[in-house]
Parts: C-alpha cells; sequence; structure tokens
C-alpha cells in the first residue's frame, strides 16, 4: 500500500509540475530572451518604457482604489450582519453572493448602459446627466469592481467578527469603554490579521481582473496589465516578448503579495476561539438604527445587484437600441432568436454546458485524488502537492494561459493538444482544480481518524474503506465542488478567448463578441441566461452546504 | 532496494502507457488532412478564418456546406484578431481560407508568402480590378466604404467633412474605431495619411484634442451612437450604419466630400492550406452570384462591378481619396502604433 502511495506521490506532483508550474517558468523564460538572446533585465524594461510603465502603475493604482472601495462597502454591512439581531436574516448571505457571482464583463456593460448619457438612469430621471460625467472615470471602475469584490470581504471580515468572543467586549465595556473606542481597541485589532488578507485578496484580485478592464476600461481609455496582455497576444501586431514581461510583472506582484499576506497572518492572529462556548456580543439596536442598518443593506443590494441586472435584463429585451424604455419598444425576439436550435448562439450555449459539465467532472475526481494526498499536509511531498494545486488560483488567469499558450504550441510539444477540444478542457481543469481541492480538503480534515482506524480494524481493505467510509463523508464537499467548478466554467472570458479552437464559441465569448462586434441585446439575452444558471447553482450549493453543517456534526 | 526499483520502473512505464493513449485519444479531435480529391465530388473539411459582418459569415458558411457538402470550421473574429491568430500559429498553421477586412493586411501576408495563387477562380474577371491581385493571390469579394455615422436624434446638421469634426461643438462627442482590431479603421488611417503625408496626423492629433475616443471595434464604437451616449463615429463602417438604419435605430451616414477610403474585404489561400480544392470552390461561391446578392443585402458593397445595390451609392459613385497602397502596405504597422499612441495618451 506504501507503494501506491509513494507513486501517487510522485505522480501528482509530476503532472502538477508538468500542468502548472513548467508554463509558468516558460513565461519568464520567453520574457528573458526578448530577442532570442538572454537579457535578464528584460521583464524590468517595462518600468523604462513610457506606456508600460504607465500601465503598471494603472494596475497598482486600480487595485489599491478598489481595496479601499470595497473595505467602504463591506466593513459596516459585515458589522451589522454579526453583531445585531440583524443577522438571524441569513438569506440575506445568499443575496449579498449575487454579485460576486455576476461576471465583471456583464456587470460593467450593464453599468454603462445604465449610466451613460441618454442611459436608462437619465431615461428616468433626466436630471441625472449631470452625474453620468462623474461616472465615467477611474472611480465609477473602482465601484463597479468594489461592488463585484464585496462580497469576498464581507465574508472575511463577517466570520471575524462572529469569532470575536463577546466576554472580550464586554469586559472593556465594564471598563469604562465606550462603543466607539471599543470598536477601535478591541475589535479593530482582533479583525486586522483578518482584515489584511481579505485586502490583500481583494488587491490581488483587482489586479488580476480582465473582464471590467476590458468593457469598462476601454471606456474611459484606461488600460491595465491585464487587458494589455490581451491585447498584445490577441490583436495585431503581436509582441510576445512584451506580453511576457508584463505577465511576468504581474506574477511576481501577485506572489509578493500573497507572501506577505501569509507573514501578516502568521505574526497578527490572536486566539479568538478559547473552546470555551461563547456567544459573540450582540449591541441591541435602537428603533431608528434598526431602520438605518435595513436602508444602508437595502441600498446596498440595490446599487450592487439592481443596477446591473436592470440593464442587462431591459437590454435583452430592446427592440431597438436607440428607441428608448417604452412598452412598445419591449420584444422577446432576442431570445427567439437566440434559443433558436442549430443557430450559432445555441451552439455556443452547448459548448458550455458540456465543457463545464466535463471540466466539473474531471476536477471533482483530480481534485479529490489531490485532497487525499494532501491530507493534513504533514509531509513535504504533501504540502508541494498543496501548494501547486492551489497555484492557479493565486496566479491571474490571463498569466496562467500565456503560460499554457507558450508550451503546448512549442514546436517541440510533441502532444498535439493545442487548438483542439482537449485544450480547452486542460486549460479549464488547470484553472478550477483549486476549487474542489479546497472543498473536499477542509471536509476531509473535518473528518476524525478513528472513523478511518475503525474501518480498518473491523478488516476492511482500503478501498472499502474509502468506498463505505472517506467517500459518503466527502460527498457534500464533492457536489458543492463541482456545482462551484460548472458555474464558474459557464462564466470563464479570458481563458476562452484565448484557448478556444478557431470554429468554437462558448457563451462568455460569445457575449463579448457580441460587445465589441454583434448585437448587443443577443448578448445581453445570453448574458440573462448564464447569469440565471449561475444564480440556480449559487441556490443549490448554499442548499448543500447548509445542509452538510446538519450532516456532519 | 533494486526490487523496489524495478517495480516502479514497471509501473512508471504502465503510466507513461496510459498517458500516451490518453494523449492519443485526444488526438483524436484534430482535423486529419484530407486527402485530395477531385474537383467534382468535394468532401472533408475546410477552416476559414473571416472578420465580420458575423451573420454574412454565418450565411457563407451555411450555403457553402449545402452545397459541397464540406464541413467548414468557421473562426469569427476582427481581423486585428485573426491577423494575431495566423501570426501566433505560424508554426503550425490551421487556416486553410483567410477573409480580412483590410487589403494591405491581404497584401502583406502575400509578400510574406502565406498565399496560394488560384488565378482561375471563376467570375475573377468581373471584380473591380483595383482591389483585387491578377495573379490570384487575393480577392476583395466586397468592399465597405468608411464615412460619418451620426445619431439623427442628435445631429441635426450632420458635418460635412472630417475636419468638421474638430470643431468645439462636437467636442467629446465622437467615437473612433481602434485600428488594432478593425481593420477598416486601419485601412482609413493609412489611406488618409498615404493621401496627406505627414500632415495627415494633424488631423488625428486635433480630434484627439477634442476628445474623440478610441472605442474597440466597430460595433462598440458605433452602439453609442445608436442608444445616443455619444453622436458620432469617424471611419464607421457603412454597412453597419446602414443595418442599423434598415432596423430603425436613429442613425445614418454620410461620405465626406473630400473623400473617404473604401476598404476592401479580401480573401486569400493560405499556401499551407492541406484542403486546397476545398478552399478553391470556397473562393468561387464567394465570387458567385449568390454571395454576392448576400453581400448587397448585408448592405456591403458587392466586389463584383456586375452586381448593382439598390438605394445607396455604388462603390463607383462613393468620392474616395486616391490613396497609396504600396506606402499604405509599408507603413500599416508603424501607422497603427503612432495612432494607438495618439489616441491612449
Amino acid at each position: 500500500m506504501n507503494h501506491y502511495k509513494r507513486f501517487g506521490m510522485t505522480l501528482a506532483i509530476l503532472l502538477l509540475l508538468m500542468l502548472v508550474v513548467i508554463p509558468l517558468f516558460f513565461i519568464f523564460l520567453t520574457s528573458i530572451f526578448p530577442n532570442g538572446s538572454l537579457n535578464l533585465a528584460a521583464p524590468l524594461r517595462i518600468f523604462i518604457d513610457n506606456d508600460l510603465r504607465e500601465t503598471f502603475f494603472n494596475t497598482i493604482l486600480l487595485g489599491v482604489l478598489v481595496v479601499g472601495g470595497t473595505t467602504l462597502f463591506a466593513l459596516p454591512l459585515a458589522w451589522i450582519l454579526a453583531k445585531t439581531a440583524l443577522r438571524k436574516h441569513e438569506w440575506l448571505d445568499v443575496l449579498i453572493m449575487i454579485p460576486f457571482m455576476t461576471p465583471p464583463y456583464i456587470g460593467s456593460m450593464g453599468w454603462i448602459l445604465f449610466m451613460q448619457p441618454k442611459g436608462y438612469f437619465e431615461q428616468f430621471i433626466p436630471s441625472s446627466s449631470k452625474l453620468s460625467p462623474y461616472f465615467f472615470n477611474l472611480l465609477g471602475m473602482v465601484l463597479i469592481m468594489s461592488l463585484h469584490m464585496l462580497p469576498l470581504l464581507y465574508l472575511i471580515l463577517r466570520n471575524a467578527l462572529l469569532q470575536v468572543s463577546g466576554s472580550i467586549e464586554d469586559a472593556a465595556f465594564i471598563h469604562g469603554g465606550k462603543a466607539f473606542y471599543v470598536f477601535r481597541r478591541i475589535v479593530l485589532p482582533l479583525l486586522f490579521s483578518s482584515y489584511a488578507m481579505g485586502a490583500l485578496l481583494i488587491f490581488v484580485k483587482s489586479i488580476s481582473e480582465f473582464g471590467a478592464p476590458a468593457t469598462f476600461g476601454r471606456r474611459i481609455g484606461y488600460y491595465v496589465i491585464t487587458t494589455e496582455i490581451q491585447k498584445y497576444t490577441s490583436s495585431w501586431p503581436i509582441d510576445f516578448s512584451k506580453a511576457t514581461s508584463l505577465a511576468t510583472v504581474l506574477l511576481s506582484t501577485c506572489l509578493i503579495f500573497w507572501y506577505v499576506s501569509s507573514l501578516i497572518s502568521r505574526k497578527f492572529t490572536y486566539n479568538t476561539i478559547s473552546g470555551k462556548g461563547s456567544e459573540g456580543k450582540i449591541y441591541v439596536l435602537k428603533r431608528w438604527q434598526t431602520w438605518l442598518a435595513w436602508i444602508y443593506i437595502i441600498a446596498l443590494l440595490a446599487i450592487a445587484i439592481g443596477v446591473p441586472y436592470f440593464s442587462i435584463l431591459v437590454a435583452s429585451i430592446m427592440k431597438l437600441r436607440g428607441g428608448g424604455l417604452v412598452w412598445q419598444n419591449f420584444t422577446l425576439i432576442h431570445y427567439e432568436k437566440l434559443l433558436a436550435w442549430g443557430s450559432e448562439s445555441m451552439e455556443a450555449l452547448m459548448n458550455s454546458l458540456s465543457l463545464s459539465l466535463i471540466v466539473a467532472t474531471i476536477c471533482v475526481i483530480i481534485g479529490t485524488v489531490f485532497a487525499l494526498a494532501i491530507q493534513k499536509s504533514r509531509t513535504w511531498p504533501q504540502r508541494i502537492i498543496d501548494l501547486f494545486s492551489l497555484l492557479p488560483n493565486t496566479v491571474p488567469g490571463i498569466v496562467m494561459v500565456v503560460g499554457l499558450i507558450i508550451v503546448w504550441d512549442a514546436p517541440w510539444m510533441p502532444i498535439p493538444l493545442y487548438n483542439t477540444y482537449g485544450m480547452v478542457v486542460l486549460t479549464y481543469v488547470i484553472f478550477f482544480l483549486p476549487y474542489t481541492v479546497q472543498y473536499v480538503k477542509a471536509n476531509y480534515s473535518q473528518i476524525d481518524e478513528s472513523l478511518f482506524q475503525a474501518g480498518r480494524v473491523l478488516g476492511g481493505k482500503m478501498f472499502y474503506v474509502l468506498r463505505r467510509i472517506i467517500l459518503p463523508l466527502l460527498l457534500p464537499s464533492l457536489l458543492a465542488g463541482w456545482m462551484m467548478t460548472f458555474t464558474i466554467s459557464i462564466r470563464e472570458l479570458v481563458g476562452a478567448l484565448m484557448i478556444l479552437p478557431p470554429a468554437m464559441q462558448t457563451s462568455a465569448t460569445y457575449i463579448y463578441s457580441q460587445f465589441e462586434q454583434g448585437d448587443l441585446s443577443l448578448g445581453m439575452a445570453m448574458a440573462v441566461i448564464s447569469v440565471g444558471l449561475t444564480i440556480v447553482m449559487l441556490l443549490g450549493i448554499n442548499k448543500i452546504s447548509s445542509k452538510r453543517k446538519w450532516s456532519i456534526e | 532496494m533494486t526490487l523496489l526499483n524495478k517495480r516502479l520502473k514497471k509501473r512508471l512505464i504502465m503510466v507513461m502507457a496510459l498517458v500516451a493513449s490518453i494523449s492519443i485519444i485526444s488526438c483524436g479531435t484534430i482535423p486529419k488532412p484530407a486527402p485530395a480529391t477531385a474537383e467534382v465530388t468535394l468532401s472533408g473539411k475546410l477552416t476559414v478564418y473571416s472578420a465580420g459582418p458575423n451573420d454574412l459569415a454565418t450565411n457563407i458558411q451555411k450555403g457553402f456546406e449545402k452545397k459541397t457538402g464540406v464541413q467548414v470550421e468557421m473562426f469569427q473574429g476582427t481581423t486585428g484578431k485573426i491577423l494575431a491568430r495566423l501570426e501566433a500559429e505560424k508554426a503550425k498553421p490551421v487556416a486553410d481560407v483567410v477573409v480580412l477586412a483590410s487589403l494591405p493586411s491581404a497584401q502583406g501576408l502575400m509578400k510574406s508568402g502565406m498565399t496560394l495563387p488560384y488565378k482561375e477562380a471563376k467570375n475573377a474577371d468581373k471584380l473591380f480590378p483595383q482591389w483585387s491581385d491578377q495573379d490570384g493571390n487575393y480577392y476583395s469579394y466586397s468592399l465597405s466604404a468608411l464615412g460619418i455615422a451620426y445619431n439623427t436624434k442628435l445631429v441635426t446638421n450632420p458635418p460635412k467633412d472630417w475636419t468638421d469634426l474638430t470643431k468645439p461643438e462636437w467636442k467629446d462627442q465622437i467615437n473612433i474605431p481602434d485600428p488594432a482590431l478593425s481593420g477598416s479603421a486601419a485601412d482609413f488611417a493609412t489611406g488618409y495619411l498615404s493621401v496627406k503625408g505627414d500632415s495627415g496626423w494633424d488631423l488625428f492629433k486635433q480630434l484627439k484634442s477634442n476628445g474623440v475616443l478610441m472605442a474597440g471595434a466597430n460595433q462598440e464604437a458605433l452602439d453609442p451612437v445608436i442608444t445616443g451616449a455619444k453622436s458620432m463615429v469617424i471611419a464607421s463602417v457603412d454597412y453597419m450604419t446602414y443595418q442599423a438604419k434598415a432596423k430603425g435605430e436613429p442613425v445614418d451616414l454620410i461620405y465626406p466630400a473630400e473623400g473617404t477610403v473604401i476598404s476592401p474585404r479580401p480573401a486569400l489561400i493560405t499556401k499551407t492550406s492541406n484542403n486546397v480544392e476545398n478552399a478553391k470552390a470556397f473562393m468561387d461561391y464567394l465570387l458567385s452570384d449568390e454571395v454576392q446578392k448576400m453581400v448587397a443585402d448585408a448592405y456591403l458593397l458587392p466586389g463584383r462591378s456586375d452586381v448593382k445595390v439598390q438605394g445607396r451609392p455604388s462603390a463607383s459613385e462613393i468620392p474616395t481619396l486616391k490613396v497609396n497602397s504600396d506606402w499604405m502596405i509599408a507603413n500599416q504597422k508603424s501607422v497603427i502604433q503612432k495612432f494607438t499612441d495618439i489616441f491612449k495618451k
């Protein structure tokens, strides 16, 4: 059995090396051989070239501002839903997740249609036209991206707040601290580690984001590294060495920030879970304060969900784009065209669905194997598998794709996978493997080892234990992982844009190409359908994970 | 120890065999080069990279499939994306036929030896001679003229000439398509500069200081004008505007009196094609009456001079600039570069 294990470990590491690490290494290699000769400083020339330097600073500025914006929105929300009576409304959590599940390129387009001159907002309230110029600049993009990232930081902060034991706060109050003083001196410092991790996560996600800058950024002439990489690799004249330089810099930035984040979490983590049963303190709000809290939540959700979804929906049913918001101008013809059997759009949708199905299934199988190999990452091979299999989640999607293209399109590559369906599957699997690994790993670590030992003591063979004990217990997380992978595969844009074989489209690339070249209404109708699917899936995941609590505890 | 090693080796070999078989299975999806077939009965596949408009490309694909039974794999993208794809795939070319929306780009491909001449194409003699190659390296099966598209609700007194757009009344009201994506916008910029010389850049610089925004591909530039967010598109492709107008959208288009650039849409067969017979049949099909009618119905200008359009000026009636095509080919790349530098600032 040990042979199997060692052998499996070696195989897993080799596979991850080949699929994840080598492509990233090749980006670096390509960037330091700009014209076929070694130049170690080549990636650094982006700091010399004016345009590239501006792109870099644009990217960093965007990341910083989005962190600020997200904090501004998420902190009050997290406090309200962790520390007041409002926290019993668990259904709010599902609603709050929706902005994060909305693909940013679709959300941005919704915002553009809403806010642009003669847009939907202005058609409701003509005097709002004065707002438009203030929206179409960097701050508008920060707003859109902050609302998209909001759920992430909210979840992190709320969980951290829930863990701050009520007795600590009570102690402060007893010693005469005022509410704000307690918040400043007790709660904030205890939150710091979680917040820092969350903020860094938001930062890294923002600078890796492609969809919002590609749709909104282009509108306002704001260019960032991801959009420039895409430009240099897929519009003429292409410049692979510039693209790889940018990719190297983006990759290094992300890795540095992940490292900092792990340092912070190690240094500033306090023991907030003492084992003594501690209910978090609940602040009793006055009536007007409760009202204020509700208004805040509703206003936030109206902006984060209401605005983009209203625009998408309306744009998908408008007969004439220039016809305005009047009843006579509404029609379902776009849906009819979109869902016509054998149409280009239907094919794209089917491609997306079948691809997501295949990818989700493969990810669950491989992810489970990896997660079981990692166990509690005690030995160094386990730690390596852990690190490598989560790497694609750390690395910006566009960087990963560039690496994969370099390796699989290389003249020396003996496996002719590039430009085939298989290549798309491979790319997606690499992209989304971390999700299942994380889900299963978390679940596995909750299962007490005595259960396996009991199985073995009673004479169960390894596969018997796996089949009858481990897998049934892991089932909820396998399902959640499967659905999560399915959902994000449907909306994946940048990987699809760059790696799809010539004759293939997915719903995401279909939407994107309708924005660029085709009929925007059709694109929006497709957006409604794929986002609808996403929300159904999200509700499913929510249901499963709430059941999971019940079945394991 | 050695026993263990042997076992390990055995297992490794098994795994390698497994990996190999998996990769062989996945290879099954790759189009195999079809054997050269007789001219009468065509079969197999054809890979076409085609610039928009999407509906036209799809109709042509379906029409050709129906007529010949050849299965067409079509990649639709902007000219910029197609060129990028061709360049990226240089080591392992895939495309058999390439349809672009920019003449200098096709000529560039010809000069770098990537085209396969097909002199005997049917109806080639009826094409406008100035936009097709005599040796049959490329044929411009359709054309579009660039104009100024405007929102009829917002612009009651449309401009007459390119330079009118630099007036302060249009500040921040105008879009221009990105020539790195839109082949026709690239043709406009290079064509205009080939006539005006270096002083031509003044127009673009003035446009930039008048708040003209470079707004992605053609549709991205035009859509805000349809919805009224912007007033005009400079260097807008005419067919897209006419299409929207026919639907009832509040847009129209003028061709400046000074003259404009006609952007031909050349089709070519790649030298690396594995399906030459199919590709030739496709080229014949593009020049056939059937497709030429589809072209006119899509509000493009037919590439054949004997096919007339109704209700709008035909290619010979549109005022054009006397462009220098040699200069255009030689300078396309640098013009795009400088153009985007100006508009990105």
